[in-house]
């Protein structure tokens, strides 16, 4: 399948006034009888809409997991859905580091638990004596 | 406070007890949602597809994220079974089946097989075979909405129904017209003997009925009138071709109608009826012309 909106040139959330002139004005003939049957009529527009969000969605997915070139993804669709990829990573590794980032958070909280609180204890009770001197003495 | 935050894909996927289960199940869920909306009978069928699995969680959270088609939780879900898989086969024969449940995958499921295929590193011919040992009907490339082609058929289909219909008012009218003549013989016949007072008064209804018939064939002509749509699909109409008429198709048309309706053979039959015939020749000669100036 093409991707009608990249090729008439208006963004695929257009309203279909904009959509229609740009039917009207496309130069390609066939290009437009196309477009005409496609997206002219909002019920067709939809369920064309539909597939072209899922072939949107295929087409990141496989930017983001290096298959742009698999052999199931050839010729019109890879040349209309294709992005260029993706350097955002993985999101396996992500979720790793994430996890192996709050284990170590974790553990770090477990070794000092005792001696922090026993400080923050400590500075409490020599901020209370400063303040009854204070009280007491002056 | 939290020292991380899990999206609720991540959470389920922590919890399970076979990841890369939870991971296929989500793919799985989302190829149902590719296939139209998700109901008790799908989900009965995904829970008797994937009874094997050894996630030991809900469905009912996981299909709330694939019918959303999260598209972050698909990727982690993809990079999962791509990883654990231990060959993609019985993956791919529980995605085809759901797919192929009701008759053909939708236009959407043909790319998200392929995609999965591309995932788990199935080669086309291979994928092919395993299609058709699966859903026992063999692989199509998938449609393609983008073209005209696909769409012929809708139009086609309609045009038929309006002609359909158009047929249909034109009988009710006709038959109206003669049950109104037929009232109107009885009527004048009842009232050959009545005095004359009555029969002005009568006079008055006729031309009140003749009013009446005006205006209905005023509706009629209005119902004629071409129905909306392009200028190329009336020319198409007049000379009664399908859109999509090549231009060989166009001018063999346009040749038997002009032939047929061309004014010089209605001469004999005095001026009207040749008016009328130049009337049609100007409309047949017009659609081609237009025809053929657009046809590419």
């Amino acid at each position: 399948m093409r991707d009608l909106y990249r090729r008439l040139g208006v963004p695929p959330d257009s309203d279909s006034e904009t959509l229609n002139q740009a039917i009207a004005t496309c130069q390609h003939r066939a290009l437009k009888r196309d477009a005409e049957a496609a997206l002219a009529e909002a019920e067709h527009r939809r369920e064309y809409d539909a597939l072209h969000a899922t072939l949107g969605d295929i087409g990141r997915l496989r930017a983001r997991l290096g298959l742009t070139h698999g052999a199931h993804w050839r010729d019109g669709l890879a040349d209309d859905f294709s992005c260029p990829a993706d350097l955002a990573g993985s999101h396996h590794e992500a979720l790793m580091r994430r996890l192996s980032r709050a284990a170590l958070a974790h553990d770090r909280w477990r070794r000092w638990r005792a001696p922090a609180l026993g400080l923050a204890l400590f500075l409490l009770g020599l901020v209370a004596g400063a303040a009854a001197c204070h009280w007491l003495l002056g | 406070m939290p020292i991380a935050r899990f999206t609720p894909f991540e959470r389920l996927l922590l919890t399970s007890r076979h990841q890369a289960d939870t991971a296929a199940l989500l793919l799985l869920g989302w190829v149902l949602a590719n296939q139209g909306p998700v109901g008790g009978d799908q989900r009965a069928r995904l829970a008797t597809l994937t009874r094997d699995f050894r996630h030991d969680h809900d469905l009912a959270p996981l299909l709330e994220i694939a019918v959303a088609q999260d598209l972050d939780a698909i990727q982690l879900a993809a990079e999962v079974l791509q990883r654990e898989a231990r060959g993609g086969y019985p993956f791919l024969r529980l995605a085809i089946a759901l797919a192929t449940g009701q008759g053909e995958p939708s236009p959407a499921n043909h790319h998200v097989l392929r995609f999965l295929a591309d995932l788990l590193g199935v080669p086309p011919q291979e994928f092919a075979a395993l299609y058709e040992a699966t859903s026992g009907r063999s692989l199509h490339d998938p449609e393609d909405p983008s073209r005209q082609a696909y769409w012929q058929p809708r139009f086609e289909e309609r045009a038929r129904q309006e002609e359909e219909a158009r047929r249909r008012a034109e009988e009710q009218a006709r038959h109206a017209e003669q049950q109104r003549e037929e009232g109107k013989r009885e009527e004048s016949r009842g009232k050959e003997d009545e005095s004359r007072g009555q029969r002005e008064e009568q006079q008055g209804r006729e031309s009140r009925g003749g009013s009446r018939q005006r205006e209905e064939q005023k509706r009629e002509r209005r119902h004629h009138q071409p129905p909306p749509g392009g200028r190329q699909q009336r020319a198409l109409q007049v000379l009664g071709l399908s859109p999509g008429a090549s231009r060989q198709e166009i001018r063999r048309a346009y040749r038997r109608l002009a032939q047929a309706h061309h004014p010089d053979r209605f001469h004999a039959q005095g001026d009207a009826v040749m008016a009328g015939a130049s009337r049609r020749f100007q409309r047949i000669k017009q659609a081609y012309d237009y025809l053929m100036r657009e046809a590419s």
